[in-house]
């Protein structure tokens, strides 16, 4: 990461580039190796967090922001709402940043998990819920006990969730995606499939338990 | 608490709270048991990876015009703090046991006794007043009446065990009834039992006291 690059607000891309790569922060490792876009990502976010760094900052959105803003778009918030929750998420990116541990989880995992507590804390319009717990302390209760996931690396756990989501039939991923992503109660879900309710509970029951079984023996 | 528990709640819900799609009542039940267990915290963990895929392979919608420059004008604005979460009092736990972290702004009120050893507390949401959470506190060796469910029952045992028939939920322990179970959870000898309760939609107790008891209680 260029350490020398003045931050340059003022003078960013064209608004709807949608590309990773500046001239300044170029796919290239240290030695020169080429550097996938997800390791980039990840290089950004540390950037962030150690060095406060805008244009790892800016890569970081100019990626995430138009996902996140369809995401939320797609699961119930209006276009403004959308907009406003994205940038609002990435601020929340920029403060927290210390906290980002790229070993426990990707930076899309993590602005998808700050982006949804913060459409639920608007919901709910106040301030209490967990989100706004102290920060050391909800870290403190995320960490007790997850000793283990320090063996693997962020790599081979985006490696897990996709093989393990692929080893799912097409229906269990439906199901997946429908209640966990898209923000669907179950009653929904069964109206949309035109399937009773219980059915419904039962098939997800099947799903998610799929899902946990084949995260768990994707473990290296 | 026990070391090791044996009972969880099913992959479902916790799949629904790494994706933060569960009501009020059940997510404070699973957030209540996640404290409690190692496992489960494991288990919401790699599902919110699954998250992160799923956003990645999002197509995008373009963001509005200048929305880079009004984020980054923020970045060194001051820092809206939110207020600190409100720790409300809570009435007295039996020596040596501890209110969960996830219920410490919720409003409980004093012990009420609803029949022969049976105390039983209502926990108000502040954000949410329609969430049905209460906490159960039954004296060594009695059992609640036999009773099934109109919705689904969720409980974490806080303290002590007890025993449904079905099966014996130590301290940790985590439980989901549907309107097909029909138990009469009995109180371990050794001890008094607590539990904290999510329940959707009534209790439907058998005997004629027990209804009583119920529509006074508003479970």
């Amino acid at each position: 990461m260029s350490m020398d690059a003045e931050p340059s607000p003022d003078t960013p891309p064209p608004p709807g580039d949608a590309g990773d790569a500046r001239p300044r922060l170029a796919l290239v490792g240290a030695a020169g190796e080429p550097v996938s876009p997800e390791d980039q990502r990840d290089r950004w976010m540390v950037a962030v967090a150690r060095d406060q760094d805008r244009e790892a900052f800016a890569g970081l959105f100019r990626h995430f922001a138009p996902k996140l803003k369809a995401w939320l778009w797609k699961t119930g918030s209006s276009p403004a709402e959308a907009e406003e929750l994205a940038q609002d998420a990435f601020v929340m990116l920029w403060r927290k940043a210390v906290q980002f541990d790229p070993a426990r989880a990707s930076v899309g995992a993590w602005l998808f998990t700050i982006a949804r507590n913060l459409r639920i804390d608007r919901r709910r319009a106040i301030h209490d819920s967990w989100t706004s717990l102290d920060d050391a302390e909800a870290q403190a209760v995320a960490d007790a006990g997850c000793g283990q996931e320090e063996a693997l690396s962020r790599r081979q756990h985006d490696e897990r969730v996709r093989t393990a989501m692929s080893g799912l039939t097409q229906d269990q991923r439906t199901l997946v995606r429908l209640s966990f992503y898209e923000d669907m109660s179950h009653a929904r879900i069964a109206a949309e499939l035109k399937l009773p309710l219980g059915t419904v509970k039962t098939r997800l029951r099947r799903a998610a338990a799929c899902l946990r079984n084949l995260l768990e023996e994707c473990k290296p | 608490m026990q070391t090791v528990i044996r009972h969880h709640p099913d992959d479902a819900l916790l799949l629904a709270h790494a994706g933060r799609s569960l009501a009020t009542g059940p997510a404070l039940l699973v957030e209540t048991h996640l404290e409690a267990c190692a496992r489960c915290r494991q288990v919401v963990l790699d599902f919110e990876r699954v998250g992160g895929g799923l956003l990645e392979a999002e197509a995008g919608a373009p963001v509005d015009d200048g929305a880079l420059q009004a984020v980054l004008a923020r970045l060194d604005g001051p820092v809206a703090r939110p207020p600190p979460p409100i720790v409300r009092p809570k009435p007295p736990l039996p020596a040596g046991s501890n209110w969960p972290r996830a219920l410490r702004h919720c409003r409980i009120s004093g012990w009420r006794p609803m029949g022969p050893g049976m105390r039983w507390s209502r926990v108000s949401v502040p954000h949410d007043p329609q969430a049905n959470v209460l906490l159960l506190r039954i004296g060594a060796g009695k059992c609640l009446p036999q009773h099934t469910h109109t919705g689904t029952e969720l409980t974490q045992v806080l303290y002590g065990a007890f025993d449904d028939g079905r099966s014996v939920f130590d301290a940790g322990d985590f439980d989901e009834a549907d309107t097909d179970i029909l138990h009469q959870p009995v109180v371990q000898a050794q001890g008094e039992c607590i539990c904290l309760a999510s329940v959707d939609g009534r209790l439907l107790f058998d005997s004629w006291i027990a209804r009583w008891a119920s529509a006074v209680v508003g479970l």
